[in-house]
């Protein structure tokens, strides 16, 4: 038996993750992402390769299930093309908060297909519900039997809100497709949580395969002491920060700040963030970390404390403030965290800080990239930037040591490296083998990867050869005891005894262990001894004389 | 080559089937032997044929259930069938009989054979089980001593079966894992002290294989893992370092790999320990995090380098969602500073005074206190922290102990405060009347810094510190009293500030100068006594090495005093001897174990010095012999009683302890034969008893025979009379050197509480007179074993009377023992009341004591156990 893998996207490369595992005949397409940099259809993965790689005519009978592990769009935004465009109606598996998200989302990216006027590929809004229609949720650590022989379970990620690591078992081979992940917990989501299994192999991301992140601590210190630096100065904070996710996270380390200084200093929101984040956190405090867990009774760690209402008119009060703004760039084209930045960026009492990622020709980008005093709004207007600038390092991805340390727990007896690019793959791919002594590989885009997978033969064993094996150890026990009377403890962990015996492989018949006795009268021979006489040459010693 | 069907020589060997084929028929009769706690064979065989199933496969499970196997068997009745029905209930109560072996350790005879039996069952295919050995195990090894020789191979056995599992599927068995390991760890590093082999390999492992292991999934095991390496010993610093930085540090030492020749297995040879603390102290459960933060403090005793990083760690968690955690890391904090590893740097002050203004007051608590200890290296910082703590007086006006902080601060840190109290002057004389209010918070505490100045431990510098601090001081004489503590007295210290201040003095003369001489008397101690202090009165049970550290630098004191009494300035000395006992008598009642039976078993000694430098004095003063009880017969009196009690009262005294008794022993009856200034018999007698067991003692030359014994042997053997010795006595003692040991090993101090039920002066027991009446004592006995001979002495003025004790009866332990029992008083007075005095006393046996037994009584050789009690006594006609 073998596990057969083939790479349709986020080989390589990080975007339109989907890999299709074939495990015992069972087809499982884990992801069906987007690529965000390409158009149409040369977004999405190529779906046509796995007909021709199972030579099934329709995707139904082709593949099992497919399994999404989070909601970003390069891991589900392929999806209602595949089900609706495609032609897939089978199984389709998500945790509860990715099928909650998910609308959402895909709803943005059909937005960006429409604006983009993409000529072919495109799925219309009721594609996007009927598809998830046909989602079956799933829970933590559930064991779901998808056929007679398929079983998958989903394990804690981190990363996001909802995100999941996928184990999926055929007889006795046994995977696991880690999606993205994060080992180290953040304010609001816990660390990446799996059991101990034995597997044949292991597919995980790979995005950060060459970092090595210093403690997440010094980072939150570093942001704490910009901000208190700034506030206390009696200057403004603006935090363009995108959506769900990172935004709470910083609110609860500046109102968790806030409480321990005692500070009055307002700190707002302006008004989408609020609502998203309430509607979305309350309904799935189960996904987050153990502390919102264990507090959630007494409080809810997302009705902060400090937190108010931006209203437009505040922005040219007095005093300091921070404020937390959508987008999270800083685009030319607009946004309320654009015009916020427009009316505080001139003063150098103030402070904006960046978030990890900022697209090309966003001000973000320039702010990033160089010191750049004088940003052209458009012709006719500039904005001389004189504030400070705060980069912010918090990445939900996990780093190398955390891949390392994952793939070191798991011990598989194969890994794939997926989501990364291929320079970093090829190295940790390098420290994977050497290090951990485990073949590794990091397929292409549209390459597939064939490992040996595990098969349990059952077998018996004669009673005469039990009894054989036993004795021996009893008499082997019996004289040790009267020998270990004094002190020699060495050899305690080693006197695991050798069964000695013979495996019977008959046709048609269970396979069986037996004394060299049996086999005798199995075969129903009769014994042979073979005498050997040694000849001494009485040449060397005529030859010595 | 021939084809036979017997075999015909047996030279010869032919095919290995009879060796299986011979042995079934013999198996019935070879079946009773199998103990209870050992396991039955079958599991292994079962082991060796299926691994264990991470999926736990029902199929395969249940083919290699070993009881599936026995009924199987029964099936097929014959001769092997007896030899299977048997074991089959054994298996089923395995996780049982794992749990009994590990509750009835005590008793067994063959720890060998437990570890056996349990190192077995810890390989079987049920997880619970697996990890009930393993608890097994580690009661079995926290039983066993590390001092016997096979105490080591158990450790060592114990330690090898616990890192085969420590990959296993089950939460539960890593669990026990990783406990097992950590004690394993702690006896290696015991066993280390003993061979004083500084054998870091194995620690610097096991270290190695914890962290790993502190990476676990399961909380609990992470829980766990992050005890053990805290509680780690003789890690190197390499892999110290490595613990906190995940970037593997790529040193020389890094890739030791190779332990005592065995490679290490290819999973641990990747930097296990790479910044486990790091993620220690990310993780999402705050008891993981504590944890973390307890270890890495507790590690930080072992390196500087170290600590100098754990601190930018610790000080990254004092923004921590939770606040056990972070009076966790204040109290890591602490703990680096009382061990004086915490070198506090520009980057951390913003982070760190703004504890001291924290919203909870427990917080701000716990900042202070190590800001009192804390050693800041830049004028800058110095000033921060201290406009930080007047900010936090002001808001927070009701917290007084700042004052105390503020002191220490400005002692620990004599130039700087010198440097405030300069422009505090400047301040105070440019300000015109009326305009600098003592009443503010900042004037007062900028002058409880200036003032601390003078005590601070820069003595090489000249501190001047303006008078006019010191008058402007005396309006704040409850504060700065309240600052230094309680030791000092208040009249004093206003002299004191008064002397300094330049004012006439108004007081009597002698308190400014008793200061100004108890202050240079308190230099020798202070440095040692104040920082124990602060400690003491802020974690109550001292630290084993911090006490060691303090009780080094006390004995050293002794020794400079010792050395002193040479140079005749007898009088100093003996002040210096008092006071260090003074320190150990503090630090011994905020110890308990074996330390605090060292401590007061050092106090004893103190005295016992002290005692022989009085006796010397006087000895040399007054050369003629004088008849009747003299001042030197009492000093020799409390001396010898001194020595018994060293003597008699302490269980376990090692052999280095041993000599120095006997040495002080020897010099006792030294200055005893040059009191009397002739020698009786029994003094010699005794002289040569103490002599031969030095001898003894020193024989197989662990410790050396000093000059002093020596010498003393030398002449001895010369002259039998011991005229010589009266002669030479001089330069004898001359020769004895102040040698105190600090290596006790497992002292214990044996003693004894008696209280009496119900008594008291205004409540006493009525008697009739000259009838018996019984007196009901409750007795408690620390440290007693059946072979001590205690008696109870009672005295009534002048006539005494012993009572034996039996303590058979008594309840408890090893350690403590009490019991509650009525003592006859035989004979009462023909008196209208009587105080009754009662203490219990041990007899000594050994060789010193004269051996006359009075009739009844004890030998005379006695030492008192307990305090002496008073019981109250009034006949019945007067109540």
């Amino acid at each position: 038996m073998s596990i057969e893998c083939l790479v349709l996207g986020a080989g390589q490369d990080v975007g339109k993750s989907c890999v299709v595992a074939t495990i015992g005949g069972r087809r499982v397409m884990f992801d069906c992402g987007v690529h965000l940099f390409c158009r149409g259809r040369s977004s999405y993965p190529e779906f046509d390769r796995i007909l021709a790689a199972s030579g099934a005519t329709d995707f139904t009978a082709a593949i099992s299930c497919v399994v999404i592990t989070h909601s970003h769009l390069d891991h589900i935004g392929a999806l209602p093309y595949f089900t609706e465009v495609c032609g897939y109606h089978g199984p389709i598996y998500m945790t509860y908060p990715t099928k909650a998200l998910a609308p959402m989302m895909l709803e943005d990216y059909r937005k960006v297909m429409v604006d983009q006027q993409w000529e072919e590929g495109q799925y219309s809004y009721e594609d996007i519900l009927r598809c998830l229609k046909k989602v079956i949720p799933l829970d933590l650590k559930q064991t779901i039997q998808v056929d007679k022989d398929l079983v998958i379970r989903a394990y804690y990620a981190g990363h996001v809100l909802g995100a999941a690591m996928i184990y999926a078992k055929v007889g006795d081979a046994a995977m696991v497709y880690t999606g993205d992940y994060n080992m180290t917990p953040d304010r609001h989501l816990g660390a990446a949580q799996i059991d101990r299994l034995k597997l044949d192999l292991l597919i995980t991301e790979s995005t950060y395969a060459k970092t090595t992140r210093d403690s997440r601590r010094a980072r939150e210190r570093e942001f704490l002491q910009a901000v208190h630096k700034c506030v206390s100065g009696g200057g403004k904070v603006l935090i363009p920060l995108f959506a769900v996710g990172r935004a709470q996270e910083l609110c609860m380390l500046l109102d968790d700040y806030w409480e321990r200084m005692n500070w009055k200093i307002p700190i707002y929101f302006s008004a989408g963030l609020t609502i998203q984040s309430n509607t979305y956190y309350k309904m799935l405090i189960g996904w987050t970390s153990q502390k919102i867990k264990d507090n959630y009774r007494a409080h809810n760690p997302f009705d902060f404390k400090h937190v108010r209402h931006f209203e437009r008119s505040f922005i040219n009060n007095p005093g300091p403030c921070v404020l937390f703004a959508t987008p999270g760039m800083i685009s030319n084209s607009g946004g309320f965290s654009f015009e916020v930045f427009k009316k505080w960026a001139p003063s150098e009492k103030n402070l904006v800080t960046l978030p990890g990622y900022c697209g090309p020709g966003s001000i973000g980008h320039k702010l990033m990239s160089g010191k750049s005093t004088r940003i052209e709004v458009d012709k006719d207007t500039h904005i001389d930037v004189r504030c400070q600038i705060h980069q912010l390092a918090f990445s939900p991805h996990t780093d190398s040591k955390g891949i390392m340390d994952l793939i070191e727990f798991l011990s598989p007896k194969h890994v794939i490296l997926v989501h990364g690019e291929k320079p970093l793959m090829a190295f940790l791919k390098e420290r994977v083998e050497s290090e951990l002594g485990m073949p590794c590989y990091y397929p292409a885009n549209n390459e597939s990867v064939s490992i040996p997978a595990t098969k349990n033969l059952k077998m018996s064993a004669t009673e005469r050869f039990i009894t054989s094996c036993a004795s021996e150890q009893t008499e082997d026990n019996l004289r040790k005891q009267k020998l270990i009377c004094g002190s020699n403890m060495s050899e305690a962990n080693t006197d695991r005894k050798l069964a000695e015996g013979i495996l019977l492989m008959e046709k048609n018949k269970a396979v069986k262990i037996l004394c060299e006795d049996e086999l005798v009268q199995v075969l129903g021979m009769e014994r042979h001894l073979v005498q050997n006489e040694p000849m001494v040459s009485s040449r060397t010693g005529a030859a010595g004389e | 080559m021939s084809n036979t069907k017997q075999p015909i020589s047996n030279r010869l060997r032919s095919l290995p089937v009879a060796s299986g084929g011979g042995l079934p028929s013999k198996t019935p009769t070879r079946r009773s032997p199998l103990p209870a706690g050992e396991a039955p064979p079958l599991p292994l065989l079962h082991q060796a044929l299926h691994p264990p199933n991470p999926m736990g496969d029902p199929h395969l499970l249940s083919s290699a259930h070993p009881a599936a196997a026995a009924a199987s068997a029964r099936k097929h009745p014959g001769p092997i069938d007896e030899r299977f029905s048997d074991p089959s209930p054994h298996i089923t109560k395995r996780p049982r009989v794992a749990a009994d072996a590990a509750a009835t350790v005590g008793s067994a005879p063959y720890p060998e054979e437990e570890v056996r039996s349990l190192v077995i069952m810890a390989g079987g295919i049920y997880p619970l089980a697996r990890a009930e050995a393993l608890r097994g195990l580690a009661a079995v090894l926290e039983k066993a001593g590390t001092g016997c020789c096979d105490g080591a191979g158990i450790v060592e056995c114990c330690y090898g079966c616990a890192v085969e599992l420590m990959r296993d599927e089950d939460e539960g068995v890593r669990l026990a894992v990783v406990r097992l390991v950590g004690l394993c760890a702690q006896k290696f590093a015991a066993r280390m002290d003993v061979d004083a082999k500084s054998d870091g390999d194995i620690m610097d492992l096991i270290f190695q294989q914890l962290s790993s292991m502190a990476r676990d999934m399961c909380t609990k095991v992470r829980i766990e893992a992050f005890g053990a390496l805290g509680k780690m010993q003789r890690v190197s610093d390499g892999v110290l370092l490595q613990s906190l930085s995940k970037k593997v540090i790529k040193t020389d030492t890094m890739s030791g790999t190779i332990i005592k020749g065995q490679k290490l297995p290819p999973k641990l040879k990747i930097p296990c320990a790479a910044g486990i603390f790091a993620h220690g102290i990310e993780d999402e459960f705050y008891q993981v995090r504590t944890a973390a933060c307890t270890s890495l403090g507790a590690l930080a005793k072992f390196s500087s380098q170290y600590a100098e990083k754990a601190l930018d760690l610790l000080m990254d968690m004092m923004n921590d969602d939770t606040e056990t955690v972070r009076l966790q890391t204040l109290q890591a904090l602490f703990h680096m500073a009382t061990y004086g590893y915490l070198s506090m740097q520009e980057k951390h002050m913003h982070m760190f005074l703004g504890l001291l203004v924290d919203a909870n007051a427990l917080i701000r608590n716990a900042a202070r206190k190590i800001l009192g200890l804390v050693n800041l290296p830049k004028l800058q910082m110095f000033k921060s922290a201290i406009d930080c703590l007047i900010a936090s007086l002001e808001k927070n006006p009701e917290e007084q102990d700042i004052y105390g902080i503020l002191f220490s601060i400005g002692k620990n840190h004599g130039s700087f405060s010198a440097n405030i109290a300069k422009h505090l002057a400047k301040e105070i004389a440019t300000a015109s009347d009326g305009e600098l209010i003592l009443d503010r918070p900042r004037v007062k505490a900028l002058i409880i810094v200036s003032i601390s100045a003078p005590f601070s431990d820069d003595k090489h510098k000249k501190l001047d510190i303006p008078s006019i601090i010191f008058s402007h001081a005396i309006s704040l004489l409850g504060k700065v009293s309240c600052a230094l503590g309680e030791e000092v007295n208040q009249d004093s210290l206003l002299s004191y500030l008064c002397h300094k201040g330049g004012m006439p003095l108004w007081g009597n003369r002698s308190v400014s100068v008793e200061f100004g001489e108890s202050e240079s008397c308190k230099v020798e101690t202070v440095e040692v006594g104040e920082q124990i202090e602060n400690t003491a009165k802020a974690t109550k049970c001292l630290d084993r090495v911090l006490v060691m550290q303090s009780v080094e630098s006390i004995l050293q004191t002794v020794e400079g005093a010792w050395t002193m009494r040479m140079s005749c300035d007898v009088c100093e000395a003996r002040t210096i001897l008092r006071t260090c006992k003074e320190e150990l008598k503090v630090l011994a009642e905020n110890s308990s174990g074996s330390i605090g039976a060292f401590l007061s078993f050092l106090c004893e000694y103190l005295d016992a010095i002290r005692l022989v430098v009085e006796l010397w004095q006087l000895i040399q003063l007054d050369n003629s012999y004088t008849v009747g009880l003299t001042a030197p017969d009492i000093l020799l009196e409390k001396l010898n009683i001194s020595v018994r009690r060293m003597e008699c009262c302490y269980a376990g005294l090692n052999r280095g302890l041993e000599v120095q008794v006997m040495e002080l022993a020897l010099l006792a009856n030294l200055l005893g034969l040059s009191n009397i200034g002739a020698c009786s018999k029994a003094v010699l007698s005794k002289l040569v008893w103490i002599i031969n067991r030095l001898e003894g003692l020193c024989a197989d030359g662990s410790c050396e025979l000093s000059d002093f014994s020596r010498e003393i042997k030398k002449t001895f053997e010369a002259d039998h009379i011991g005229s010589a010795l009266i002669r030479n006595i001089h330069t004898s003692v001359e020769l004895f050197r102040l040698k105190p040991t600090t290596d006790f090993g497992a002292l214990k101090a044996i003693s004894g509480v008696l209280q009496v039920c119900d008594n008291n002066s205004e409540n006493p027991q009525s008697y009739i007179c000259g009838l018996p009446v019984g007196v009901s004592f409750n007795i408690s006995l620390w440290n007693i074993s059946s072979n001590h001979r205690l008696w109870l002495h009672m005295s009534i003025g002048e006539s005494v009377q012993h009572t034996f004790l039996d303590f058979s009866s008594f309840e408890g332990d090893g350690e403590v023992k009490s019991g509650s029992m009525v003592v006859p008083l035989n004979t009462t007075p023909m008196a209208h009341s009587f105080v009754l005095r009662v203490c219990l006393i041990m007899e000594c046996y050994g060789g010193i004591s004269s051996n006359q037994e009075r009739h009844g009584g004890p030998s005379d050789c006695v030492v008192q156990l307990s305090d002496e009690l008073d019981v109250y006594f009034v006949s019945t006609g007067q109540r």
